[in-house]
């Protein structure tokens, strides 16, 4: 815990310009945009790309999960401290379990394994209606099949109309759609919701 | 239709995990959130009849069939993914007025769907919403 | 003789559900893909099946409402009836995801709802093939009543009328007291952090520079901190980005990319921070 508390107050030091620049030549000195551009190489449309992967976590072994892609194809990915995990928020390497849905992206190792930069847990975007509303709970309609979606006290948001997220959920109605960001609960037809949408 | 600017946002296809089990190929029979692959709100008439994109006052959104290709550029850090049409959405009508702007150019109403591996190439998953323009690919 | 005129009065009720449940087969035209029976009776014979179900049914219900009152109508209704209960288990049974194709094109999995609707049809059927006379023949208020309730039963089970009277209940209820009233807090959520964060001039400067979605994001007084996993000049670093709580301008936010084993801090796009 002191290494992530020594961590977070360099890096505020650091974005806050208490800190000194390496070089002086440091400031705006690189393209990002160049850097970036040859980095990546992406596949033909319509193709999969080999760096990125989706399906189910079938095992884990200390930081290498086996993930059964639901296209059939089994993938290898492995984690590092480096890899950034979303599990309803920014969250930890641990909280990525046996049962769990996810996204990947990173890189293609020649050994077939991918060195994950972002994996995405639970990850859901739907497009629903709103059925009901309880103290708790957002009753959901998505595709014709019922969706629970719980409210997380000091996570949930909502975004009426483009304006910056609220923490107030007073304004969303029964009857109208919203689109929902949040994380699947394993073998259940459950989600949290991190963001809600609400239609006009 | 040269750079068409609006919202994009990324939906799971292809039978997969948790509430994408019902989501099925998708309506050109194709779509898999693994591939790069896009949903276009005028793949028909049966299409536009859902998304109604003309509700929001979008106009130029040509009709475009299964596997053609769209690039879809993030507005905020000049990412960009070429991907094909693999289904019908989003539905533009249900969210008219959105805007957002990124350095100077702003972008409303949502205009097209890509697959995770398709948005997760330009932005993030969790940000779910993003401004972005369109070309033919 | 009250019984008598209830089950009198019941081929009025069948008739009008069965009309209104053949008007989508047969004159919408709905489609029969996402019930149960292409699995039941193969894919080509579906849509033939389907309609030929709605004629039937249209026939029958004609038969019911127009006199003159013969039991065989009943009993016809009563088969239907039954038919229609033993398909609905059958396709909860085997076809889960399937939706009901009862009345309208609702995508909805048949549920118990819809099951209870045709037990609630087959029980009104039946007792109508006791009947001696037309439903056009009764003159008791009290029968009227019982033919409100049952209405009333049918429309209670029917999830294609939700939207006519549940959702405005709810709605209702929703706008007296919503449950949700108290979820608002001065704490700005991570995802309007986020947003604004994507939407600043410091992201676009770094952002060839970034690896990762959010890795980790911490406050310290007026500014939330959020950092991503980084290469700058070919070697790992960590991109933090400053996003003041109360300033919502895309310039005010800040950034730097730092090298966390050495504690120095590599790049960071001041003009634009200051702009």
């Amino acid at each position: 815990m002191t290494t992530t508390m020594d961590r977070r107050s360099l890096l505020t030091r650091a974005a806050l310009g208490a800190t000194g620049l390496v070089a002086a030549g440091a400031m705006g000195s690189l393209a990002p945009e160049t850097a970036f551009a040859a980095a990546t190489q992406y596949p033909e449309p319509g193709q999969p790309d080999p760096n990125f992967a989706e399906g189910l976590i079938i095992g884990r072994n200390q930081d290498l999960l086996q993930v059964q892609g639901s296209d059939g194809r089994l993938h290898r990915i492995q984690l590092t401290g480096v890899t950034s995990v979303w599990k309803l928020r920014p969250t930890t390497l641990d909280q990525v379990r046996v049962g769990d849905g996810l996204y990947a992206r990173g890189v293609l190792m020649p050994d077939g394994t991918l060195a994950a930069e972002s994996v995405w847990v639970n990850i859901v975007n739907l497009t629903v209606s709103i059925t009901s509303i309880g103290r708790s709970t957002l009753q959901l309609e998505h595709h014709g099949q019922k969706v629970v979606g719980y409210v997380q006290p000091g996570l949930t948001a909502a975004v009426y109309n483009g304006t910056p997220a609220v923490s107030d959920l007073s304004m969303l109605k029964v009857g109208r759609h919203a689109q929902v960001i949040g994380a699947w609960r394993p073998g259940t037809n459950e989600i949290d919701i991190a963001t809600v949408y609400a239609s006009n | 239709m040269a750079g068409l600017n609006g919202e994009v946002s990324w939906f799971c296809c292809g039978n997969a995990w948790g509430p994408c089990a019902s989501t099925g190929r998708g309506a050109c029979g194709t779509c898999h959130s693994g591939n790069f692959q896009h949903a276009w709100p005028n793949t028909s008439d049966a299409c536009f009849a859902i998304t109604h994109p003309d509700t929001c006052g979008v106009t130029g959104m040509s009709r475009r069939t299964c596997g053609f290709r769209h690039s879809t550029t993030n507005l905020c850090n000049g990412s960009r993914v070429v991907t094909s049409i693999a289904d019908c959405g989003p539905q533009t009508d249900l969210f008219c007025g959105e805007r957002a702007c990124c350095g100077g150019t702003c972008a409303s109403n949502r205009i097209v769907d890509l697959t995770p591996a398709a948005f997760s190439a330009i932005a993030s998953l969790s940000a779910g919403l993003i401004p972005c323009t369109i070309d033919v690919g | 003789m009250f019984a008598h005129q209830v089950a009198a009065a019941q081929p009025l009720l069948i008739g009008l559900l069965l009309l209104w449940s053949s008007y989508g087969k047969v004159v919408r035209r709905d489609s029969a893909e996402r019930t149960a029976l292409p699995r039941l009776v193969g894919e080509t014979r579906a849509a033939p099946a389907y309609h030929a179900v709605g004629a039937i049914e249209a026939v029958i219900a004609l038969a019911l409402l127009l006199p003159p009152a013969w039991t065989i109508e009943a009993v016809a209704a009563a088969v239907l009836a039954g038919g229609f209960t033993g398909y609905l288990i059958y396709a909860k049974i085997v076809v889960p995801d399937a939706s009901c194709g009862c009345i309208g094109s609702s995508a909805k999995p048949v549920g118990r709802r819809a099951i209870g609707r045709t037990v609630l049809l087959l029980a009104t059927a039946l007792a109508a093939t006791t009947a001696d006379d037309g439903w056009w023949s009764i003159g008791s208020v009290a029968v009227v009543a019982v033919l409100v309730l049952e209405a009333a039963a049918f429309v209670m089970l029917s999830a294609e009328l939700d939207r006519y009277w549940l959702l405005p209940l709810r709605r209702l209820r929703v706008e007296i007291t919503h449950p949700l009233a108290g979820t608002a807090t001065n704490d700005v959520p991570l995802a309007a952090t986020q947003r604004r964060l994507l939407l600043s001039p410091a992201y676009r400067a770094v952002n060839g520079l970034l690896r990762s979605d959010i890795h980790d994001y911490w406050d310290d007084e007026d500014w939330r901190f959020v950092s991503y996993t980084a290469r700058y000049d070919g070697r790992p670093a960590t991109a933090v980005f400053a996003v003041p709580h109360q300033d919502s301008t895309p310039e005010a936010v800040r950034v730097a990319v730092v090298d966390e084993t050495s504690g120095q801090t590599l790049y960071r796009p001041t003009l634009l921070a200051t702009a």
